[in-house]
């Protein structure tokens, strides 16, 4: 069988007194696309930055394709593309220069490739990257991890600043790379676009790997907020006593709640004695879900 | 007022300043430490040339000698440095890490902004100058020297105003541009200048009033250390403050905001043209990302230009100056006491050899090689680190050794660039003025002055690798050379502990006296190994270490 793709061990970090990482065990398999999901300062890019080797792990060990992350650094960064959380690139260089830059450093692109990424994420390559927009320094930087056609792809947060259009070529790109075998490393807070196209999902929180799932067993997780709007006031006990429905808060003519049972009973209850005006539904943020964990023991 | 502008500027600044003011303060208590053993009468036999450069009064006693030596040369040049570096940061830095966008988001106008970075400018030299003033009353206390007759206070005023001047300049070019690095570059090469011009252009018979078109004139020209201030000179420094002023804010307020610090280069329009462009592409395209080190060495081209162009111009001018002085000058060759030869990394000044030592390759040179050199090594891993980019570079298959050594080659590049600057400067300048010097030892201390300045290049490197922290980077190099520097200066004067200078690297540099007797290999090669033992530790500091995603 082959190494997994990437693979930890007990992986930890401490900053002083400050837990970043602690003993953490994953193993992701080639060919996979997993979505690493934490809220903001969870350990997610601390994490990323250890098995790069630009920090170092306070204990425990950590494989890239079966080579020590440490001892064979440089070995690794042969079969890698990585997209910062912050990304940043030289202000007074263009797009291509830059491009060249990292491509020089690697002995060489194919540069037919670069064009053909830079056309699907309608990348300008030719401006000096100081001048470009958030947005469109980002899809330098996406060309730059890709254009290798890597064996990992570690990207940290690499959709922000995207336009949806490109978000979904970006998808696309991330499915095709799986399905030649290669492996897509995605780290995220935002669970919708995991959800799209990952296979796993590994959640993080204070530094602890709380839980590693399918994504369709955590779809079945995820509870949703929902906002109903009436014309004239209503009650909370109308709502409480449906299967799914919890935390129910009532302003006046206005009610929410999180709710993960079957919409028909809900609709029904709001329609029978009330006149609904409208209706929203949110996904439930990552908080929630890690409360439901909580919730449930699974952390 | 912005009362929160005013205090964070403050806040990231004063450390510079309570430690420029620090040091200079035992600068001066060390300096008259050693005055106090020495014979100081073979200072009345001075040319005006040397005394007026380093701002020493007539007829002055140990006091007026250790003020005029540390304070008014070393100590003027320092706190004014420090002003330009706060001048220039002001509006163009803040620019550039798109923090101003930030503050002008808040109710506040652009007036506002300037006006609290200029106040926060004042204070700060009243910081400065404070400590310079106060070490300057408490160091003959200490000693128990009798310094009668000496105002210090005095010769304080004139730098606190002499500093604001360049510090306003700066911030006035930096207001009106946008741009860091002209900002603090051409106010650097207008002191540097002015600092020349004026101690030795009143020498010059018939070029006496061109002096005063150089502002460093009027901070010394009125001997403050003997006659008090000359609040003269100071209304006309303090004139240039208010229009310098009064550029920064309809500067900043005339034009539109820089987003990024990305201007358009000559290099960006000659790519842009059709004709230029295949050659321009290759060379500010492909070529200048070929490898990091010809990246690292493409990015500080501004600053290159700068200081190896003022080294150029400065010796260029030094040999035709030395043929225009007086007669009497070159008569009092016999004079000079021995202990003279070893002031400042000084000459004899009757000599051309010494004249170009005292004048360029003393104080001017390592210092153009060291802001050539300190400002790569500084930047060349922690500069990386607070822009966020060494993660992305560190994640190509390159070693971090690699890294470190190719940002250090760029560093040697640059110093050696200035060393070139140097030596054409003073080759041609010396012909222009028809001396006789020796080509080759022209050569042989023009190649000393890049190595004594990428030491602490060298020394920028091995700190920014150690903490990755830009500031730490910049400032311990800078300090110690400073330390350093007069550390030699001074032991060297006194035959009893003339020996401990060897413990200062500048005693490498010209302690052999290169321009006359040519190149002393083995202090030559001493220099080398502690640049590349530092080099060396580089490599293994920033190996060990968590690369840093802050500055």
């Amino acid at each position: 069988m082959a190494d997994p793709a990437i693979k930890t061990e007990k992986l930890t970090k401490h900053y002083g007194d400050v837990k970043a990482l602690v003993d953490l065990d994953l193993s992701i398999e080639p060919g996979e696309i997993f979505g690493f999901l934490g809220p903001n300062g969870a350990g997610k890019t601390t994490m990323i930055r250890t098995i790069l080797d630009l920090i170092r792990p306070s204990s425990g060990r950590a494989w890239i394709l079966g080579l020590d992350t440490h001892e064979q650094s440089v070995e690794i960064r042969r079969h890698i593309g990585y997209v910062p959380g912050d990304l940043a690139l030289y202000p007074s260089l263009t797009g291509r220069d830059t491009l060249t830059y990292f491509a020089n450093l690697r002995g060489g692109v194919d540069w037919d490739y670069v064009d053909e990424l830079a056309g699907r994420l309608d990348a300008d390559l030719s401006k000096k990257v100081g001048d470009l927009s958030s947005g469109n320094r980002q899809k330098v930087g996406l060309i730059q991890a890709f254009m290798n056609r890597p064996r990992v792809l570690i990207m940290d947060e690499p959709s922000s600043g995207l336009d949806p259009l490109v978000q979904r070529e970006f998808q696309a790109m991330m499915r095709e790379v799986a399905a030649e075998g290669r492996t897509v490393f995605l780290s995220s807070h935002t669970l919708s676009e995991v959800q799209r196209v990952a296979d796993r999902v590994g959640i993080i929180r204070h530094g602890v790997l709380i839980a590693v799932e399918g994504v369709a067993s955590l779809r079945s997780k995820a509870i949703r907020t929902v906002s109903l709007f009436f014309e004239g006031p209503v009650e909370s006990s109308v709502f409480e006593a449906i299967p799914g429905v919890r935390d129910v808060v009532v302003e006046d003519h206005h009610v929410t709640m999180s709710f993960d049972g079957q919409m028909e009973m809900l609709l029904k209850a709001a329609t029978e004695r009330h006149h609904l005006v409208d209706i929203a539904t949110d996904e439930a943020d990552l908080e929630e879900i890690f409360l439901t964990y909580y919730r449930d023991g699974a952390g | 007022m912005l009362a929160s502008v005013l205090t964070k500027t403050i806040r990231d600044r004063w450390l510079g300043y309570v430690i420029g003011g620090g040091t200079l303060a035992l600068l001066l208590l060390m300096g008259m430490a050693v005055y106090q053993d020495i014979d100081i009468s073979f200072y009345n036999e001075l040319p005006d040339a040397y005394r007026s450069l380093v701002g020493i009064p007539e007829n002055a006693d140990i006091g007026g000698l250790a003020y005029g030596a540390i304070y008014a040369s070393y100590g003027a040049l320092t706190l004014a440095g420090l002003g330009i570096s706060a001048g220039s940061a002001a509006v163009a830095r803040e620019e550039r890490f798109g923090t101003l966008g930030i503050l002008l988001g808040n109710p506040r106008s652009r007036t506002h902004i300037v006006a609290s970075k200029a106040a926060s400018m004042v204070l700060l030299t009243t910081l400065g100058a404070g400590i310079l003033w106060g070490g300057g009353l408490l160091a003959p206390m200490v000693l128990g020297v009798d310094v009668g007759g000496v105002d210090v206070g005095a010769l304080v005023i004139h730098m606190f105003f002499n500093t604001l001047f360049y510090g306003f300049l700066a911030m006035a070019i930096g207001a009106w541009t946008g741009k860091t690095v002209l900002a603090s570059g051409a106010t650097v090469a207008v002191m540097v200048v002015s600092f020349i011009a004026a101690g030795l252009l009143p020498l010059v018979s018939g070029y006496e009033d061109v002096a005063r078109a150089f502002p460093w004139y009027y901070f010394q020209s009125g001997e403050p250390i003997i006659n008090g201030v000359s609040w003269a000179d100071m209304v006309v420094l303090g004139a240039g403050i208010a229009v310098f002023a009064g550029v920064a804010l309809v500067g900043v307020n005339r034009r539109d905001l820089r987003n990024q610090a990305v201007g358009v280069t000559l290099i960006d329009r000659l790519r842009a043209n059709p004709m230029t462009r295949n050659v321009f592409d290759r060379l500010a395209g492909s070529t200048r990302v070929s490898r990091v080190w010809v990246k690292t060495a493409s990015e500080q081209q501004g600053l290159l230009v700068v200081t190896a162009g003022v080294m150029l111009s400065m010796g260029l001018l030094i040999g035709p100056m030395y043929s225009l002085l007086d007669e009497p000058l070159i008569d009092l060759a016999d004079q000079f006491p021995e202990t003279m030869l070893a002031l400042f990394g000084g000459g004899d000044m009757s000599t051309p050899e010494g004249f170009y030592q005292v004048e360029t390759y003393g104080l001017m040179a390592p210092i153009a090689v060291m802001v050539a050199t300190i400002a790569i090594g500084a930047r060349a891993l922690a500069g990386e680190e607070a822009a966020h980019t060494m993660d992305l570079l560190l994640t190509n298959p390159i070693r971090r050794s690699v890294v470190v050594l190719e940002k250090a080659a760029a560093l040697v590049l640059h110093g050696a660039a200035v060393g070139v600057g140097i030596f054409i400067g003073v080759a041609l300048g010396a012909t222009l003025g028809g001396l006789d010097m020796s080509v080759s030892n022209i050569a042989a201390t023009s190649t000393l002055a890049p190595l004594i300045g990428i030491l602490f290049g060298a020394l920028a490197l091995a700190v920014s690798a150690a903490t990755g922290r830009i500031k730490a980077a910049v400032w311990i190099p800078a300090g110690l050379a400073l330390v350093f520097h007069v550390m030699n200066a001074l032991l060297s004067i006194n035959a009893g502990i003339a020996g401990w200078a060897k413990l200062s690297p500048f005693y490498y540099y010209l302690g052999s006296d290169p321009l006359l007797n040519g190149m002393p290999w083995g202090h030559a090669a001493l220099l080398v190994a502690l640049s590349a033992g530092l080099i060396a530790g580089s490599v293994v500091l920033f190996e060990r270490r968590d690369v840093r995603q802050t500055g």
